[in-house]
């Protein structure tokens, strides 16, 4: 069990405890008139009628008041512990996340270490000759382009989330950056297969970075990629909607998938238990999304778009737009 | 031991090619799966001679699927391949039934000498014991092949570790096998942490065969050393 969840059955036997607790003073303090009847009794003092009568209401009258107190206590312990509960409950939540940040990135980061050494070892061995040579030689640059990406996103990330980004604002027509964008997708070899539609009728200006519109649009491709199913299938478009852009690239997988629409823009979230990966990635992608949005004055949001994802980032158009 | 099939389990397609082209090299023929419910389905149907299995897998995470075929009783060798090498997932490997456990990224010359001391054991404990299928000692009597021992009118189901030992202390009858040898031979050679492991198993052994476990007639302690079977 872990440490968080062990802490929060802890937490409810004492909360157990102490409501049983004030229930036992509350049938003893409600009660207290009865008892002092039946000791005066006992002691054989007799009581004439009026003084029964005035004993029970001073009785009744404290019995109230310690059900009042007694009830308010008792909302105010409930109030308490929901708070208490809810913190637990987040402390747990970022518990699994990180857990499941350091299994992804230790996968992430070491497999394609693993195949590079192989690969470089059975050349040195001489295991490989002619095409296979070639091929070796190819895929050990492969893992290491991967390992630089990993490494390069790890390190923007951190960037981010410390220093906020380094912008050079410049105007950009959206609609024409997505275009070479996509063009790029096109001749890359891991995702030549994917089918992507381009929906930009007419150009779209916007005050960006490069850089950053770059990394959100990649990072949105790559997502949507992942998560698109298989053959994997894409929608980008670019259009106005009031004051802002708006950038939409849809998959067509299976949605969220009971992940909540705000979260998945948190870093290391990701769907699903680590341990059984289906997709490649450590959670990244949709932060820096939102992180670069958010810096370029615009913001980012997901929707079910049914089938499939729709990521949307609005900026805002170009003053020359707008 | 060449010719012989081996599976290995992994999702990253560079990882299972460059291992499996070296795994062929050597003489073994070699089948991928790419996630862990396919990679149980074929075991299932058509076990191979060694599993090299991936821990994080798409679909059964690689320890579940150790998990499950121990439970169905199924003892094909599993090699742990994984970039999970913590000494607590290490331990979890082992105690779920892993013959070995490798941690990403490895040497290939490390690789290939695992698979084949694995290999080697298994075909030890497959092939016909030289000390005969049975073993006397006294009124007990051990069936190496059922891994059970009648003792009087008792029958004693034996774990196939303890079974395993006792066949690697019978092959040398009055000779003292070191604790080393009996790690090498049963585990695999630095598979446990500690060589106290045995100690436990012959405590066990002891109990189900010695007519008196406290001063042993049998199973004997040469300290320092190992062990001695004086049948």
């Amino acid at each position: 069990m872990s440490h968080p969840r062990r802490t929060l059955y802890l937490y409810w036997a004492v909360v157990g405890l102490y409501l049983l607790v004030l229930g036992w003073w509350m049938y003893f303090f409600t009660r207290q008139g009865e008892f002092l009847a039946r000791r005066i009794e006992a002691a054989g003092v007799a009581l004439s009628p009026q003084q029964a009568d005035a004993l029970r209401d001073a009785a009744r009258q404290s019995m109230r008041m310690f059900l009042f107190e007694g009830v308010f206590l008792g909302l105010m312990l409930l109030a308490g512990v929901y708070l208490v509960v809810r913190s637990m409950q987040r402390e747990i939540a970022v518990h699994r996340q990180q857990r499941n940040f350091l299994l992804a990135v230790t996968h992430e980061l070491r497999s394609p270490i693993a195949s590079a050494r192989l690969y470089l070892e059975s050349l040195q061995l001489g295991r490989a000759e002619g095409e296979k040579r070639e091929r070796y030689l190819r895929h050990a640059q492969e893992d290491l382009d991967r390992l630089r990406l990993m490494v390069d996103q790890l390190l923007e990330s951190a960037r981010l989330s410390s220093a906020g980004p380094a912008l050079r604002p410049e105007h950009v027509d959206l609609a024409a950056f997505a275009a070479a964008s996509l063009e790029e997708l096109a001749r890359d070899p891991s995702t030549r297969a994917v089918e992507v539609t381009l929906r930009a009728p007419e150009p779209v200006h916007v005050v960006g970075d490069a850089s950053a519109l770059g990394t959100i649009l990649r990072n949105l491709l790559s997502n949507a990629v992942k998560y698109g199913g298989s053959p994997a299938r894409v929608e980008v478009s670019v259009s106005r909607n009031g004051a802002h852009a708006l950038l939409s690239v849809r998959d067509f997988g299976p949605g969220l998938q009971g992940l909540d629409s705000e979260r998945i823009f948190e870093p290391f979230v990701r769907g699903g238990d680590e341990s059984v990966r289906t997709r490649p990635g450590v959670g990244l992608g949709l932060f820096m999304v939102a992180e670069l949005a958010r810096a370029l004055g615009g913001s980012a949001r997901a929707r079910e778009a049914e089938p499939g994802l729709a990521v949307e980032v609005s900026l805002p158009l170009s003053p020359k737009e707008a | 031991m060449s010719g012989e099939r081996l599976l290995v389990v992994e999702d990253e397609e560079h990882l299972a090619e460059v291992i499996a082209d070296n795994l062929e090299l050597e003489g073994w023929r070699v089948e991928v799966a790419g996630d862990g419910v396919q990679a149980l389905e074929r075991i299932r149907s058509d076990p191979p001679a060694l599993v090299l299995l991936d821990v994080m897998l798409p679909g059964m995470d690689g320890f579940a699927v150790c998990e499950a075929l121990r439970a169905e009783k199924r003892d094909v060798p599993i090699l742990f391949l994984t970039a999970r090498s913590s000494s607590d997932d290490r331990v979890r490997g082992l105690e779920l039934g892993g013959d070995d456990y490798l941690g990403k990224p490895f040497e290939l010359r490390e690789l290939i000498l695992r698979v084949r001391a694995i290999l080697r054991r298994r075909q030890w404990i497959r092939s016909p014991s030289p000390a005969g299928e049975r073993l006397a000692l006294g009124s007990a009597t051990v069936d190496f092949k059922a891994c059970s021992a009648d003792v009087g009118r008792r029958k004693i189901a034996l774990s196939p570790k303890e079974t395993l030992i006792l066949r690697c202390l019978a092959e040398r009858p009055g000779e003292v096998v070191t604790r080393a040898e009996i790690l090498d031979r049963v585990w695999g050679y630095d598979a446990f942490p500690t060589t106290r492991t045995i100690d436990n198993f012959i405590v066990r052994l002891r109990r189900a065969l010695e007519p008196d476990p406290q001063s042993p007639r049998y199973i004997h302690t040469v300290r320092g050393t190992g062990y001695r079977l004086t049948p």
